[in-house]
Formats: C-alpha cells, sequence, structure tokens
C-alpha cells in the first residue's frame, strides 16, 4: 500500500519496492481548498508535497504586488522538493487552482533518515540534485542568450550585462 | 589514487574512511600545465576536479567579444571545486576552466561516478547530495540576480527594455 503512493513519480523511480515502501510508510495525508496556499514564497515549509489530484500554479513575485505564474502543474506532481535540500523556506508560491488532495513528507523526517545513512532518501536526494543541476544549466542557457542580445544592442546595457554576467553559474 | 592524499581533500571530509576508500580507487591525480583546459565550454558534462594546488580561470564565450573572464580560483587559499555539475547534470558545460599555472588536481570521473550510483553506493549518493548543496546556494544567489535585474529593467521604463524583461520572466527556470 506505501508502495503505491510514490509508484509513477520520478523523483522516486530508482527506489526498489523496499525503499518506496520504507518512505511511503513516512507520508501523511494533506487536502487543500481552491485558492488555498499550499506553498508560500519566502516562508518556512516543513514539506515536500505529492499532489495525487487537482492542479497547482506556481508562481513568484517580480515587482511588490505583481506575481508571475512559472507553471501550471497537475497531478502526479511533487512540490517543495528542493526546499528538502536548499533550507527551510520557500522560493516559489504555491497556490490550489481547485481542490487539492495530496500526500506530504516532512522535511525533518526526510533528513533524520538522510543522516542515519538511508539510501532510500539519498537516490530521492540525488534525483533533486539533478533536477537542479538541470534547473541551472537550462537558466544559465537563457542567461547567455539574453547577454548576447544584450551585446548586438547598441544602447548602453553594460550595466545590466555585468549584472547578470556576476552571479553566472560555472 | 593514494588514499592519505585525498584524505587531505576537505572535499571528502563527510565521507567515512570506508567510503573515501571507494573513492580512491575512482579517483585519478591529474596535472594541467599552464593554458591547459580542465574544462571547455560547450562540451560533454565533466567530471569533477578537487584542486590541490595552483591557479584557475574561469571564462565564458560573448558572441562578437574575446572571452569573458568570470573568475580566478586559487587553491591555496581556499577549497577549489569545479565542474560539479557535471556529474549530475547531462547538459553540456557552460564555461572553460583553464590552468593560469601548473594545476594539480583531484579527478572524480564522471563515467566511474555514474556507474557507483548504478551500482547503489552510498558513497556516490553522499558526494551527490553535497554537490546539490552547493548547487542550491548557486541557484539562490542566481535568482536573487534575476529578479533584481528584472526590477531594474522595469523601473528604467525603457520601450526597447521590454523585450529583455520578459525574455527574462518567460525563461525564467523554476527554482
Amino acid at each position: 500500500m506505501h508502495v503505491a503512493r510514490l509508484e509513477g513519480l520520478p523523483l522516486f523511480e530508482d527506489l526498489t519496492s523496499e525503499e518506496k515502501a520504507e518512505l511511503g510508510a513516512l507520508l501523511e495525508p494533506a487536502s487543500f481548498g481552491a485558492g488555498t496556499k499550499i506553498l508560500e514564497e519566502g516562508a518556512p515549509t516543513g514539506y515536500l508535497y505529492v499532489i495525487t489530484s487537482g492542479a497547482v500554479e506556481v508562481s513568484k513575485e517580480v515587482f511588490p504586488g505583481h506575481r508571475q505564474c512559472l507553471a501550471i502543474l497537475e497531478k502526479p506532481a511533487i512540490v517543495g522538493e528542493i526546499t528538502l535540500i536548499n533550507g527551510p523556506r520557500a522560493t516559489a508560491s504555491v497556490m490550489a487552482q481547485g481542490p487539492v488532495e495530496a500526500w506530504r513528507l516532512s522535511h525533518e523526517t526526510f533528513l533524520e533518515k538522510l543522516e542515519a545513512g538511508s539510501l532510500a532518501a539519498y537516490k530521492v536526494a540525488y534525483q533533486i540534485g539533478r533536477i537542479l543541476a538541470e534547473r541551472m544549466a537550462k537558466t544559465d542557457e537563457s542567461i547567455a542568450e539574453i547577454v548576447a542580445q544584450l551585446e548586438k544592442s547598441d544602447r548602453d546595457f553594460e550595466a545590466f550585462r555585468d549584472k547578470l554576467i556576476q552571479e553566472w553559474s560555472f | 589514487m593514494n588514499e592519505d592524499r585525498q584524505r587531505n581533500v576537505d572535499f571528502f571530509q563527510f565521507l567515512s574512511d570506508e567510503e573515501r576508500a571507494e573513492f580512491a580507487e575512482a579517483a585519478e591525480l591529474v596535472v594541467f600545465a599552464p593554458g591547459e583546459n580542465l574544462i571547455e565550454e560547450k562540451a560533454e558534462p565533466s567530471s569533477l576536479f578537487v584542486l590541490t594546488s595552483g591557479k584557475v580561470e574561469v571564462c565564458k564565450r560573448i558572441p562578437g567579444h574575446d572571452d569573458r573572464l568570470l573568475a580566478v580560483l586559487d587553491a591555496t587559499n581556499e577549497r577549489t571545486v569545479v565542474g560539479e555539475r557535471g556529474l549530475l547534470t547531462d547538459s553540456r558545460t557552460s564555461a572553460t576552466v583553464r590552468a593560469q599555472v601548473e594545476v594539480e588536481a583531484v579527478k572524480i570521473p564522471r563515467k566511474k561516478f555514474q556507474a557507483m550510483i548504478r551500482e547503489g553506493r552510498p558513497a556516490a549518493y553522499k558526494l551527490a547530495y553535497c554537490i546539490s548543496r552547493t548547487l542550491t546556494q548557486r541557484l539562490r544567489r542566481l535568482d536573487e540576480q534575476v529578479v533584481e535585474t528584472i526590477r531594474e529593467l522595469d523601473h528604467r521604463r525603457e520601450t526597447d527594455l521590454d523585450a529583455f524583461r520578459d525574455k527574462l520572466m518567460t525563461e525564467w527556470s523554476l527554482l
């Protein structure tokens, strides 16, 4: 039964049935009404959510009072996985678009598993690392494209170009 | 590779002696002459290098210009690791890392690392976790920088900047 909770989710695909059962047993059910914030950008969050029914909107505040929608995720989807590794504050807001059913996994419990040397937990952390690395590569390509456009322009874009380059990953 | 040598490399301190021994089998000691590339931009995903001596420069190509120098990393002053993203991604490299002087490094070849992951060896997963934590810190900084730049672009309120601002907002990866 616990194994089924994680079937079909890429984040858990490398796990054996026993490992899925180990982590699946840690999941708790969670429900959200339409418009409820599941994660709030900048606020502490303590859970990873496996969305099993419904859809959620992921957004970030670009200007005060203006949110940019980054994605609409439908089941099966996972949110809150990045904060498992990079700290307690959500980097984006996630809001239920309609009724949402989910399983949630406590970050604290997951980190305890890691500290105890659970291979299942390490496998999940590895998959999150792969997601992060791919996102970093994608962001890098986008910035490279923008910088190239800035270079072509005859306007004084040096300040912007330098700002973008400053934090370039490598 | 000599395990004692590896023990001196801070980067591996999170591993147990047994796990370090596993990496000692996989790792190679490599030396680069001044001007030689450890990593080349737009090449296949790289191996990981922990520099034990010397100095490298990190450069990126800007179309129509000379390479842009992003950083100089000195192994005598700080723990210096390059190419770690290559162990986790299938994407091509995003910058060139070149030796400024003779450089000695411990290399974890990507293929050997991936073989360790396929075999389910905890040491490889622990290294991946350590790399992931480093990547998240960089992503957070990059994320903040993108937000700041978008705000500045908007603040200027110049029509031809809108395209760049919109591009940044559209292409923004979900961090």
